[in-house]
């Protein structure tokens, strides 16, 4: 069997690599770093840990099925979304670290949950784009004679 | 104080009018797709995902008052090219050399087709009248979250998926370079936002949400994987305090003998 000319670490870079060229244009070209970016990488990384978490602890009543429904499991995955929880919250609330345009922490959860929607939307419709071109040209190279038949 | 209590009572219903036209509906989808999925009950579970996803997309008129619905006006405003790409899709990769579910071969193109007026309907969303209109024929504010993260991240998916092709595959180059294509034209459709303007949205703001949606997409993707992290501790600090399981007792003579009967049931055949 062929051994594999490309490693995980390679395609990670490849994936960064691009977003990281489009950044760097921007950077030369409009006015430099946009100061609510940390703010929304926050945002995003707090949303999509909770809102995974609670995916993920419905997935735990597929594990409990099968190990006579023990509660720790359950009790850890609630404590382990309950400080993500409370670090959004304890974020949000002081001062000006996490709070973006919104009225107050209310609006700011609510916001995020919204944004994180749209977008997971563009993130999965790219994903659809890109793994359905991937497949296409798969698909799209004629099948290969293996063994020439003995005349 | 009158007043005051009519805009309490006011708020709380606009609250509420919003609980139930759109965040229970967001609430029920993915608990109708979990019953779904599961088994559990395959058709409800479909039919209470259709019916809640439908009240997302239309709560931009049943609750015009909260500020969330404009996700879902968006989500309604980009269905179609979604279907449309989606169907592209399919076309492409059906269509061509599959062992199961071969369509015709001109799906191929009718495919390709689809998926380019699709990308031009998306392109001329941010450039042309078709951009969507929310409040006071202003652009929906999720529309320009949208696009930029659908573009940087579709660039990315794209590079990575050529390498892996030529990477993993056999004889692939030619397939992987056509991949890159298709990243380098996202790419080109993101920096031509960068620098002109759109039809309601400028090449600055533009500029400014690409920041914003690297930050999105990176903050989305190791949040996740923080979370499968969680999980996996949690799963694995449970399966190692569980006791080591007991060694059974050796079979008695009856159950070797059971055994050995039900074996030679079924060892040997018929004489020739």
């Amino acid at each position: 069997m062929r051994e594999p000319n490309a490693s995980w670490k390679l395609i990670t870079l490849a994936a960064i690599l691009p977003v990281l060229v489009l950044i760097t244009i921007n950077l030369s070209i409009g006015d430099g770093y946009h100061p609510e970016s940390f703010k929304r990488f926050g945002n995003a990384l707090l949303t999509s840990y909770v809102l995974m978490g609670v995916i993920l602890l419905g997935n735990l009543f597929f594990y409990a099925d099968s190990r006579h429904r023990p509660l720790a499991p359950l009790v850890g995955m609630l404590v382990a979304i309950g400080i993500g929880v409370l670090i959004s919250w304890a974020l949000v609330s002081n001062d000006d670290l996490l709070l973006e345009a919104n009225s107050g922490l209310r609006a700011q959860m609510l916001s995020n949950i919204v944004h994180l929607l749209v977008s997971i939307a563009a993130m999965l419709l790219a994903a659809l784009l890109a793994i359905g071109a991937t497949f296409a040209m798969i698909t799209g190279r004629g099948r290969r004679v293996l063994f020439e038949e003995e005349e | 104080m009158f007043i005051n209590r009519d805009v309490a009572v006011r708020d709380m219903e606009s609250i509420l009018m919003a609980a139930i036209w759109f965040w229970i509906p967001l609430i029920l989808v993915p608990i109708g797709a979990w019953l779904n999925l599961s088994g559990r009950s395959k058709k409800g579970g479909a039919a209470l995902a259709l019916i809640c996803f439908g009240l997302v997309l239309i709560s931009s008129w049943t609750v015009p008052s909260s500020d969330s619905t404009a996700a879902g006006h968006l989500l309604l405003s980009i269905l179609a090219p979604s279907l449309l790409m989606a169907y592209g899709v399919h076309g492409m990769v059906f269509g061509g050399n599959v062992p199961v579910g071969k369509l015709d071969s001109s799906a191929r193109w009718s495919g390709f087709l689809a998926l380019v007026i699709s990308l031009t309907i998306f392109c001329l969303m941010h450039w042309y009248t078709l951009t969507p209109l929310w409040r006071n024929n202003e652009v929906n504010p999720y529309w320009i979250v949208f696009w930029p993260t659908f573009l940087l991240f579709a660039t990315s998916l794209c590079s990575a998926s050529a390498l892996a092709l030529v990477g993993f595959g056999d004889d692939r180059l030619a397939e992987a370079i056509k991949l890159a294509g298709l990243s380098v034209v996202m790419a080109g459709i993101a920096l031509s936002g960068m620098l002109f303007d759109g039809y309601l949205t400028t090449a600055e703001e533009f500029s400014d949400y690409i920041w914003l949606s690297a930050a999105d997409i990176i903050g989305t993707v190791v949040g996740a994987t923080l979370a499968i992290a969680a999980f996996a501790i949690v799963i694995w600090s449970y399966e190692k305090s569980l006791p080591p399981p007991m060694n059974s007792l050796p079979p008695t003579k009856d159950e070797i003998k059971h055994v050995v009967a039900i074996a030679k049931s079924h060892i040997g055949g018929e004489d020739e």
